[in-house]
């Protein structure tokens, strides 16, 4: 009954996200105009290195990595921010928080919708253009189990880090400059715009234990079977570190949300 | 209705500007943040780039420092987008809600008075940062000071800025046709990164493309050849000026077919 509950919430998401299907085929259009940009810059990179392999990623690791990085993130994308603070500014959070069910919780099921479709109608043609194009680089096996549950905990994870964030615009009225700020650091750090592999070493000891990795860079070592993901061991850690965030980003998250919920005000709605 | 002259729209840009100002302090704190989330933005490219040349000394035949150059240059050339042409971000918003109506009934050019609405305080920052770099690089290159040399920069810099104005016109401007239109500037928006590397990276077909129709090669390669390599300066680079006020003017001529259309639909 509760699960039926919460599926509805998706099913409405994905109704209202196909209504913009123009602008998802438009964005997997530019997408491919951006792997293109992506393909030979790193391309001319590898050119002049004079090498294959540097800090253990080839020339089709870096490019397999990075242009599902990029998928991934049009996959995650949520705009939590935005619209919290837009709802406020217009009053529907009132009618949000009267929802018989947790604020955060009925969130989180209305964006899952806008998530399966960016999955299906994204993602996916991503990553089977990459099967194509490098010719089956990507070995196909368990890692794509791990990779799908990595995904899921990457999705919970990249909601979670956007609701510790939105309450803040309820106390700084920044909207802009909040989200700005919190993209810069994810895609930074989460391996989103150069994969960690490449970080210097002291920088990468630190980078490794945030919880930015566990959104990008860990969904995507497993997949290509990196960062020690094809050892058992490798992979449980892996996953706890993921697990670990979780589990203090929700209950940090809820925390934060409880005391700035009592902030909000709202003028009509 | 008689043809206003420059000298009208700078003074109404003036007090647009003024009331606009006075709007944004009264939300001090955003202000703040916004410029501290601006110079994250280009701390982070900073980061990014160091990492790549931590990696890799040059990238195809580029040194560190002719590519900091690079770097600076396009980060000074995108200022005037950010700046004055901030509010195309909010067009669709407007022409969704149909507040974008207001803008027609004004005696004055619609892609004027609902440009000249926003200015954007915190792209001056952006502009410091990479002044900054552009000056560094310089030193570091040895290019020698000339008046000649300074004046080639300006107007360099004001040619590539055009590029990148009339490439978020045309991405705002399709806000008319499509709904959901912000992907587009979204992308564009993205798009603007690869500026900063040398354009000869591309080859074939999607050489053409990046010059030609998504102009990202203008955008910083093209007009800062002029100074990196004063000996040798492609055609490309001279014609530059004239292909950017073309684009811009083509932009121009797009958005206003979307005010247009948007006449014919009301809301």
């Amino acid at each position: 009954m509760n699960l039926k509950r919460l599926l509805s919430l998706t099913r409405v998401g994905i109704m209202s996200s196909l209504q913009f299907r123009l602008g998802t085929f438009v964005t997997l259009f530019a997408n491919l105009i951006y792997l293109v940009l992506v393909y030979y810059l790193w391309k001319a990179i590898y050119a002049s290195s004079g090498t294959d392999v540097v800090n253990g990623m080839t020339f089709s690791d870096t490019m397999i990595y990075l242009i599902l990085a990029t998928a991934l993130f049009n996959f995650l994308e949520n705009f939590v921010v935005w619209d919290m603070s837009r709802s406020i500014q217009s009053g529907k959070i009132a009618l949000d928080l009267l929802k018989p069910m947790r604020f955060r919780k009925y969130t989180f099921w209305s964006y899952t919708g806008n998530h399966v479709v960016q999955f299906v109608l994204t993602f996916i043609p991503t990553f089977i253009i990459v099967m194509i194009v490098t010719k089956g680089a990507i070995n196909l096996g368990l890692n794509l189990l791990w990779f799908i549950i990595a995904t899921v905990l990457a999705l919970v994870i990249n909601y979670n880090i956007e609701m510790m964030v939105a309450p803040i615009c309820l106390f700084t009225e920044s909207t802009w400059g909040i989200n700005i700020v919190k993209e810069t650091i994810v895609l930074l750090l989460s391996g989103a715009s150069i994969p960690l592999a490449f970080f210097p070493e002291k920088a990468r000891m630190i980078v490794q234990y945030l919880p930015f990795r566990a959104v990008y860079d860990i969904p995507l070592s497993m997949l290509l079977g990196k960062s020690g993901s094809d050892t058992w061991q490798g992979l449980v850690s892996l996953f706890g570190l993921q697990l670990i965030w979780l589990a203090v980003l929700t209950i940090a998250g809820n925390i934060f949300w409880n005391c700035a919920v009592k902030k909000v005000t709202v003028n009509g709605g | 209705m008689r043809k206003r002259g420059l000298g009208f729209y700078a003074g109404i840009y003036r007090k647009i500007l003024i009331q606009d100002l006075k709007s944004k302090m009264s939300y001090r704190a955003d202000f703040i943040i916004s410029t501290i989330g601006m110079i994250m933005t280009n701390l982070a490219g900073f980061v990014t780039f160091m990492i790549l040349f931590h990696n890799f000394p040059t990238i195809n035949g580029w040194d560190y420092h002719h590519m900091l150059f690079l770097y600076g240059f396009s980060l000074v050339a995108l200022t005037p987008v950010q700046c004055f042409f901030d509010n195309n971000w909010n067009l669709r918003f407007q022409v969704y809600s149909g507040d974008f109506i207001k803008y027609c009934f004004r005696p004055i050019n619609v892609f004027f008075y609902f440009i000249s609405e926003v200015f954007d305080v915190k792209g001056l920052g952006q502009l410091a940062f990479g002044i900054g770099t552009i000056v560094y690089a310089w030193i570091k290159i040895g290019i020698p000071l000339t008046p000649l040399v300074i004046a080639k920069l300006i107007v360099f810099l004001l040619t590539a800025s055009l590029f990148m104005i009339a490439l978020m016109n045309f991405a705002a401007a399709t806000c008319f046709w499509l709904k959901g239109s912000g992907y587009v500037m979204v992308i564009m928006f993205r798009f603007k990164d690869f500026a900063k590397y040398p354009a000869s990276i591309f080859q074939g077909i999607f050489s053409v493309i990046f010059t030609f129709i998504i102009p990202i090669a203008f955008i910083a390669y093209y007009p800062s050849l002029v100074i990196l390599t004063p000996d040798n300066v492609p055609l490309l680079s001279w014609i530059s000026p004239l292909f950017g006020i073309l684009f811009f003017y083509l932009s121009y001529k797009f958005w206003m077919l979307g005010v247009r259309k948007y006449d014919f639909t009301g809301s």
